[in-house]
């Protein structure tokens, strides 16, 4: 391109310098082909001017991670409250999970009827050694289950040989069927009151999410209002990974 | 007070998320704009825009305020659309609808506008966006910086990494050939370019 239409650009866009402009000038004033050109550029620019993009529904947000947003009021509590009503039913699968796995193998009744001390007890050394370290649990139950067969497994050989200290003359099978009982009624309590926590938890998550249906209802009212074009903002709010704060 | 781009910046390098939030808010209708009119497509220009705040965001500490925080901007806007074409493998489209909404159109007219000069200016813009989606892309991009963001030569040979007289060339090419297309749809002879200059002042 010839430095003539740079100039002509440059005047164009009203960016040449005063000596610049003068001189342009003093150029269109003899160029008819300059001029034309001139003319027709203006026109074009101001022909452009039609060209809009479509309206768009913008609206960026940068938002942290795990940071309430308080534009759309009800959009925070309502995944709060429904983050609580996960935590709510891990807990209680958790807890499930633990105590039905130790009932179905006996360990928590037998663990309890051993620490609460039985006349049973003092004949089995090596249950109670172990029952004086809590941190050794698991051993400690499979010695006290290892000692009821060997229990069991000698009254059914020897019937009424063995007499246990302190125990008012009963056969180590009637010892190991009282045990067993026992074991049996504290593990029955045991399900019990574990069903019982199960059924608070779910009326509490139940509780809970009619809560949040209620506020999500609020928030919904709220939004088809005057509100709604600066709610929909959120609708696209930027969410990024934590830990995204700019380093100084 | 209305805070300047630099403070803005200087806050959000802080840690303060709300000032970022105030840059993105006063640049994503530019953003969006830029983006479209490289592209051509809505959605796809929305997802650039968002793409761009977000980089922003996270390269922030690596803007030391050498350039404008604008023209920071515009250059990764540039750079997504530049992958976004590479990526789809085509040139930039101009979405039209066929059809007028007269309804949509009466909203969308100012108190001194009537809806044939509405359905006229929509006409030349559409026409304007299908030229515009012709040209190369360095064309392009040098009348859209000039034109609908104002950048000066200087700003736009800085951002696209060219001389100065190489941004002034583009220009008057690229015009040059606008000019002659829309002669060509006839444009030129149907409308009055006065009427477009009053009544549309959209970036």
């Amino acid at each position: 391109m010839c430095e003539g239409k740079e100039l002509l650009v440059t005047y164009l866009y009203d960016e040449a310098d005063e000596a610049g402009r003068r001189a342009f000038e003093t150029h269109l004033a003899g160029c008819a082909e300059c001029r034309s050109d001139l003319d027709a550029l203006r026109s074009t620019r101001v022909r452009m001017r039609a060209w809009s993009p479509p309206e768009s529904d913008l609206g960026f947000q940068i938002v942290r991670t795990g940071v309430t947003v308080a534009r759309r009021p009800w959009v925070a509590p309502a995944w709060g409250l429904a983050a609580a009503a996960v935590l709510v039913l891990a807990a209680a699968a958790a807890l499930a999970h633990i105590e039905v796995r130790y009932g179905s193998e006996g360990l928590v009744v037998r663990t309890g009827w051993n620490r609460g001390g039985s006349p049973a007890m003092p004949a089995a050394p090596d249950a109670a050694a172990a029952a004086a370290s809590p941190v050794d649990f698991t051993q400690e139950l499979a010695a006290v289950d290892r000692r009821l067969r060997d229990l069991e497994a000698t009254a059914s050989r020897t019937a009424p040989a063995t007499q246990l200290a302190g125990t008012r003359g009963m056969s180590d099978a009637e010892v190991v069927r009282t045990v067993r009982n026992i074991l049996s009624q504290s593990e029955t309590r045991q399900q019990r009151e574990l069903v019982l926590r199960i059924n608070a938890l779910a009326r509490e998550v139940d509780r809970q999410r009619r809560v949040d249906l209620a506020m999500m209802q609020q928030g919904l009212q709220a939004a088809s209002g005057e509100n709604a074009l600066r709610d929909n903002r959120m609708f696209n709010a930027l969410r990024l990974v934590a830990q995204q704060q700019p380093s100084k | 007070m209305t805070s300047t781009d630099e403070e803005l910046v200087a806050r959000s390098r802080g840690g303060d998320l709300d000032s970022f939030n105030q840059l993105v808010l006063r640049w994503e209708r530019p953003i969006y704009a830029l983006a479209y009119r490289v592209i051509g497509r809505e959605e796809d220009a929305r997802d650039v825009a968002q793409e761009t705040f977000l980089r922003a965001y996270r390269a922030l500490s690596g803007f030391k305020g050498q350039a404008k925080f604008s023209s920071w901007l515009y250059r990764i806007t540039l750079n997504l659309c530049r992958d976004w074409i590479r990526r789809e493998r085509r040139a930039p489209v101009m979405q039209a609808p066929e059809g007028v909404d007269i309804i949509e159109l009466a909203g969308e007219a100012t108190p001194s506008e009537s809806i044939e000069d509405l359905v006229t200016r929509r006409q030349l813009g559409r026409a304007v966006g299908r030229v515009m989606s012709l040209l190369p892309d360095e064309q392009r991009t040098a009348i859209i910086m000039k034109e609908y963001h104002g950048l000066t030569f200087q700003e736009i040979a800085d951002l696209l990494d060219c001389p100065l007289s190489t941004v002034k060339t583009r220009l008057y090419q690229g015009l040059s050939v606008l000019r002659k297309q829309l002669q060509d749809a006839g444009v030129e002879s149907i409308f009055e370019p006065r009427d477009i200059a009053r009544k549309n002042t959209h970036v």
